[in-house]
């Protein structure tokens, strides 16, 4: 059994401890969040040890096996480095941290304290891109020669059904790093270094700022790896207005053989999905047999396959798949990408 | 008395929006009864979606309307656009994602939010149902208070135009507290703020997905405003609650609604009409499945669905 605290409860943090909660082998054994109605939450669904500061519970690392951290961005690194240098395992919400250097310092203390480190690239678990790295695995569309990945939602500003309102943090490049880029592209450029498997530097980058804030609601960046030069286009945007079950989200890859579109393998209809898998679940349930958590919602699912294989990792001492180096490689991409277009834009007036 | 509706057509990109907002004010014979030296004007900017999308006022006929309002009154008019925060927006955000920041510099006025403002505690009773609101003090101030909101519909009112856009002018936040007894705090709002002037921004207007209309109201009246948008959009007005509602409280009259200018058949040919019933149906009813699905199965529930 895994014993796990699950550390900040917002809405992230509540996916995965629901998620963890449903996990034979995992108990959770205490939860950490400033909010109270949080706590109470979490109380109701049977958690014992409630705590408004996560740094309560580093009293007893050895109460823990892991933590499941889903902080505001700029708390990662504190809140990571205090865990692993506790000897606790840390599965973290993306970004790693928000600067390289912080990503750096989280590498070091990963391999310094032998501790396992697994950030949520939750996009890699979606079932489509699964099936995508599979045929190009097995050489169906010949090499890779470019990848184009994009997602345009509503990012913060997507209408929750029960009104409430973005924090702060998110429009304070400060505290989370960045906007869309940091947001979406975070998990795009993991996309593509994923299919790619090589390291890659970025070629271009043009951001917008029509929002008028400090942080930018649209990123077009062109990618390339070093080796092969294979290309990779990045294309997100926090302003598009997005109603469930729409979700404009897309891999292409075109490879010398053929290509491969997400659009092709993920269900045509939500609706049709989530009720053709909701009714395979309550079967599931009343034969006795063990659910598959979030399967009608397509995309959630990967949340819970992704927590699932970090514990296996750590109960059977294994790799994660998604390791402080990925999330380092990916936030260093991000900050060329800033660089790049604070540089041009710096060229272009002049400066 | 009649209570004039001055129907414009425009050009939906807010091309010569100074002059349609002035042939929309010649039509209703528009003048103030006194002498103007602030005005407060409340676009409608509910949520972080732009004016394209049909849910908020385009800073375009706010800025349209600034230019008119100085030709007519003088350039040193003291002129605020004002909207108070909602339950899931905040102003100092929609401000600039909107574009307001941008036009309140570039006609230098000023911009307030008015969960901010000094309020005025009113209370008033509508339909047996006794109401208290926070009145930002600034509505009630002004020599000229001009209502801009969109012309669209909405799940929970079926319309949405001059009078839901003053219930969004109450300072609280968390304007979701009403919405179990919505049509009587929109009449009960409409009791206590009255604006001189509604000016509707149907340039691009909402129904079953956005649509360039091309369309400038105008009344002095808010009630006969929506009387005529709620046709506009393919309702019989006595099928909104709220209406049906203002008549009975006294807030208006459908016998004294005029309309000049274009004729409504023009525009509701245009409008995409939602089936409210299905729209509304389709709506609880998966989410009822939900609910009775998650009992069933004890599968997870994302959290931001978990509290509906």
């Amino acid at each position: 059994m895994i014993r796990v605290g699950v550390i900040g409860l917002g809405n992230m943090g509540r996916l995965h401890l629901a998620n963890c909660l449903k996990m034979d082998d995992v108990d959770v054994v205490a939860v950490a969040d400033p909010s109270k109605r949080a706590l109470k939450r979490a109380g109701n669904l049977g958690v014992n040890r409630l705590y408004v500061d996560y740094k309560e519970l580093l009293n007893h690392p050895r109460d823990l096996d892991a933590v499941v951290i889903s902080v505001p961005n700029f708390l990662h690194f504190e809140t990571i480095q205090s865990f692993l240098e506790n000897g606790v395992n840390v599965f973290t919400e993306k970004p790693m941290a928000i600067t390289v250097q912080q990503c750096e310092e989280i590498v070091k203390s990963a391999r310094n304290t032998g501790r396992k480190v697994m950030v949520g690239h939750c996009m890699r678990f979606v079932d489509a891109i699964e099936k995508m790295k599979a045929t190009l695995d097995r050489g169906c569309i010949g090499s890779l020669e470019v990848a184009t990945i994009e997602e345009v939602v509503n990012g913060p500003f997507s209408h929750p059904a029960v009104p409430k309102p973005v924090a702060d943090w998110w429009f304070d490049p400060e505290k989370s790093g960045g906007g869309v880029l940091m947001d979406i592209g975070y998990h795009m450029i993991d996309l593509f270094r994923f299919f790619a498997q090589e390291d890659s530097k970025v070629m271009f980058s043009s951001l917008s700022y029509k929002f008028n804030l400090p942080v930018e609601e649209g990123a077009i960046v062109l990618l390339s790896t070093v080796k092969s030069s294979i290309k990779g286009t990045i294309n997100v945007g926090w302003y598009q207005r997005t109603v469930f079950p729409k979700y404009n989200f897309r891999v292409i890859l075109h490879g010398n053989s053929g290509y491969l579109s997400s659009d092709e393998l993920v269900p045509k209809n939500l609706y049709t999905h989530a009720a053709k898998e909701g009714l395979k679940n309550i079967a599931r349930r009343l034969t006795g047999r063990k659910i598959r958590p979030l399967s009608y919602t397509y995309y959630y699912e990967a949340f819970y396959r992704e927590l699932q294989i970090f514990f296996d990792c750590v109960k059977n001492d294994l790799e994660p798949p998604v390791s402080a180096l990925d999330g380092l490689k990916t936030v260093q991409l991000i900050e060329e990408a800033y660089a790049l277009f604070k540089n041009r834009g710096a060229n272009e007036h002049g400066k | 008395m009649e209570s004039k509706v001055g129907l414009v057509k425009a050009e939906p990109d807010g091309t010569r929006i100074k002059e349609h907002l002035a042939s929309a004010l010649d039509l209703i014979g528009f003048k103030p009864k006194n002498s103007v030296n602030s005005v407060v004007i409340k676009p409608n900017l509910c949520y972080y979606w732009d004016a394209a999308t049909g849910y908020t006022t385009d800073p375009k006929v706010v800025g349209g309307l600034i230019d008119l309002l100085r030709e007519q009154y003088g350039a040193d008019i003291d002129i605020k656009i004002v909207e108070a925060d909602a339950s899931a927006m905040q102003t100092r955000y929609a401000f600039p994602v909107l574009g307001y920041t941008k036009l309140a510099a570039e006609k230098d006025v000023a911009l307030l939010n008015l969960s901010e403002d000094a309020v005025e505690e009113r209370e008033i009773v509508v339909n047996r149902r006794k109401l208290s609101f926070k009145v930002p003090q600034t509505l009630l101030e002004s020599d000229l208070f001009v209502n801009v909101p969109k012309l669209k519909v909405m799940r929970v009112t079926h319309i949405t135009c001059g009078l839901k856009n003053i219930f969004g002018a109450i300072a609280l936040p968390k304007k979701f507290t009403y919405h179990p007894f919505l049509a009587e705090a929109i009449v009960g709002m409409n009791k206590l703020v009255h604006p001189h002037l509604t000016l509707v921004d149907g340039l691009v207007a909402l129904g079953r997905f956005p649509v360039r209309l091309g369309l400038v109201l105008a009344s002095e009246d808010t009630f006969s405003v929506d009387w005529v948008a709620a046709q506009i959009m393919g309702y019989k007005p006595l099928s909104i609650k709220f209406l049906k509602l203002a008549v009975r409280e006294g807030l208006g009259d459908p016998k004294n609604v005029a309309v000049v200018g274009e004729k409504i058949e023009t525009f509701r040919e245009d409008f995409p009409r939602e089936n409210n019933l299905s729209f509304r149906l389709k709506w609880r009813l998966q989410f009822a499945l939900l609910r009775a699905y998650r009992k069933v199965s004890g599968d997870v529930v994302p959290p931001v669905l978990e509290d509906i």
